[in-house]
């Protein structure tokens, strides 16, 4: 009972819940602005929370999160243009009600289900993070060199259309994860004699670029590019919002049962929890017909599906060290750069911070209900600062942030490199979420693998003579196979090729 | 911008050849089988293997479909969006360069003024936007946060 009131009193701290209600703010903004993503809002507090403890840090990001993924499906009635990829799924739909006049029933069912949702994600993460790690603390690092494998293989997999371009994309993060000490023997690799490079490649820089700077570029020739806000007033969003819980509570429940699951695979997110749940309902769905016209069912599915998915991408983070998606992987570099590492071992040593991080979940998501509703009231007034404004503004912010990282201007070289880099990439289809996932695995994969090699004294047997490791082992070989099979040309003959 | 998938993957595998005979120069760990060198070996590898499927896809496109060896995106052909895009990125070169002689502020409110103008913000509100956030950021990150932006010309005023 100790820890848990010393979370309490860790969370109830008025720094700590200023700069929650002040990430909060800040989500909102960024997730209601289309083309700015919950991951980018990520991106640029990181540089802030740097100077935080623990418990500040998480709740800025786990705050900003839950609420960016709500934010976003607002402009997606408004505009049609979801202002993050998790509101995409349902942008269209959102969209049809609008049209329809029923934007206060939208923003409605997206507001409660949001929360419904988001709280579910978190229930799940309450009651299996800690039973997992007690599993999980007995792993040794044959496990946690498979359970490493496993992650990321499920990155290059569900997450991505394309694998081959998935694959490469990994193994490129991976790559760039080498670059430093190396952690076995010590030994300076790819560093040229760079004193800059000999500390590795700085993480948040990395990301600043790629998930930020990236999306400048791809903003400063798409400017004049914007929807139009139908003029339409928000009247009471809870007007029929109860008839459409006691007609879909059962899709609630099944969209949350699946954001949960998916932001826990590794590597899959919001974004896809919201696709697959989307089509789940519609395929169930008795009016199917419906779907497409501005019909509430699937909205109700895929809306609780993204938001519970954030709770859901927490569970092998915290229990593993292994990130669910593009946000966790990023918390887990902070973690690391605040000299925690993630692990089952945080559950026994400082379980009053993974406490902290259950009550700031389920804090964040109470505060989403009023402060999503004053969002969706002074949604015109939100989604009208410009573009052209915003964009110079953001990159100060990113140049600054990648500066303050490094205290010098190496942050910001990195940030330009790696920004034009993760542009190319995406603009040939390769996708930059492996190969962060990547970059922030490499080290523990790598010590993992080398520990294990030594420990076996080079044979491969050794790697699957425990059980779990066993077990783990050979899941990740079948699917290794499977992706090989679906590869090669025969293989695509005979499976229909991966969505 | 989209090169053909065989050019994405000839640059690729050309890199992990790289990568792979810099790990020659790498020393062994005393005493062990496997140093330093086998981890980055094993990633060059997939990296390779991931190149070569790439080579092969894209020869293939090619030849079945004509896929050309580079695709311009609709925006380059229009001279003020690549201007846009040019001018972003040298906004951040600038920065490279002009911060430390220039100082943090003088090249925050540059970059910004002449983006907003660029980007057709009215002269009023850019330049307003410009000095706010200028001062905000430099309150908020160099006075709070304490991290140390380049002073530059205003060593003497700040």
């Amino acid at each position: 009972m100790t820890a848990i009131s010393t979370a309490f009193g860790l969370v109830f701290d008025p720094y700590v819940l200023a700069v929650i209600m002040g990430s909060a703010i800040f989500g909102m903004f960024v997730g209601a602005m289309p083309g700015l993503t919950a991951t980018m809002a990520t991106a640029l507090l990181v540089p802030v929370t740097f100077f935080m403890a623990p418990v500040p840090a998480l709740g800025a990001i786990v705050t900003a999160t839950a609420m960016a993924i709500f934010a976003g499906d607002i402009p997606a009635a408004m505009l049609r243009m979801p202002g993050t990829p998790a509101s995409a799924a349902y942008a269209d739909e959102s969209y049809e009600m609008t049209k329809k006049g029923q934007l206060d029933l939208c923003m409605g069912v997206n507001l409660v289900f949001s929360v419904l949702g988001g709280i579910f994600g978190v229930l799940i993460l309450i009651v299996l993070a800690p039973a997992l790690a007690e599993v999980a603390i007995n792993f040794s690092s044959f496990e946690y060199f498979w359970l490493a494998c496993l992650g990321l293989t499920c990155a290059v997999f569900i997450g991505t259309g394309d694998p081959i371009k998935g694959l490469l994309s990994l193994f490129i993060g991976l790559a760039i994860g080498c670059i430093g000490i190396d952690p076995a023997a010590g030994q300076p690799r790819f560093t040229f004699g760079n004193v800059d490079l000999l500390s590795g490649i700085n993480f948040i820089p990395t990301l600043i670029g790629m998930f930020a700077v990236s999306e400048l570029l791809r903003g400063a020739v798409t400017m004049e590019k914007g929807g139009h806000i139908i003029a339409q007033a928000v009247g009471n969003l809870m007007t029929g919002v109860g008839a459409v819980f006691r007609k879909y509570w059962f899709n609630f429940l099944r969209g949350s049962v699946i954001g949960t699951v998916i932001g826990a695979l590794p590597g899959a997110g919001a974004d896809i929890a919201a696709w697959v749940s989307y089509a789940v309902s519609k395929k169930t769905s008795k009016e199917p017909e419906k779907f497409g016209t501005g019909h509430i069912e699937g909205i109700v599915d895929s809306t609780s599906a993204n938001n519970s998915a954030l709770g859901g991408a927490w569970i092998p983070a915290l229990v593993f060290g292994i990130p669910g998606d593009s946000i966790t992987a990023i918390v887990i570099g902070v973690l690391y750069m605040k000299g925690m590492n993630p692990g089952p071992s945080v559950f026994l040593q400082t379980p009053e911070l993974i406490y902290a991080v259950f009550i700031i979940f389920i804090l964040a998501n109470l505060l989403m209900f009023p402060l999503g509703w004053a969002a969706i009231k002074s949604a015109k007034q939100i989604l009208r600062v410009p573009r052209n404004v915003l964009l110079p503004v953001i990159l100060i912010f990113c140049m600054v942030g990648s500066f303050a990282m490094t205290n010098s201007l190496y942050g910001i070289v990195l940030m330009v490199v790696m920004g034009v880099f993760g542009w190319l990439l995406e603009e040939h289809g390769v996708p930059v979420a492996p190969l962060i996932l990547g970059l922030v695995l490499g080290e523990m994969l790598e010590q993992n693998f080398m520990s294990s090699m030594i420990k076996s004294d080079g044979s491969f047997i050794g790697f699957l003579n425990r059980p779990i490791a066993g077990i783990l082992g050979v899941a990740t070989l079948l699917l290794w196979a499977l992706m090989i099979w679906r590869a090669l040309p025969i293989g695509r003959r005979a499976a229909p090729a991966p969505v | 911008m989209r090169f053909n998938d065989a050019i994405v993957g000839a640059v690729f595998m050309l890199l992990a050849g790289v990568m792979i005979a810099l790990t020659f120069t790498f020393p062994p760990f005393p005493g062990q089988k496997y140093g330093p060198s086998l981890f980055p070996r094993i990633i060059a590898g997939g990296i390779i293997l991931c190149s070569a499927l790439l080579i092969m896809r894209g020869w293939k496109a090619r030849r079945e479909i004509g896929d050309p060896w580079l695709e311009l995106a609709g925006w380059t052909r229009e001279p003020r969006r690549v201007a846009s895009f040019a001018l972003m990125l040298g906004a951040m070169v600038f920065y490279l360069l002009a911060s430390e002689p220039l100082g943090f502020i003088p090249s925050a409110f540059l970059i910004q003024l002449v983006l907003f103008l660029w980007f057709g913000v009215r002269p009023v509100t850019a330049v307003l936007v410009a000095v706010g956030m200028t001062i905000a950021v430099q309150y908020f990150f160099g006075n709070l946060m304490r991290v140390p932006l380049p002073r530059g010309i205003l060593d003497s005023v700040l």
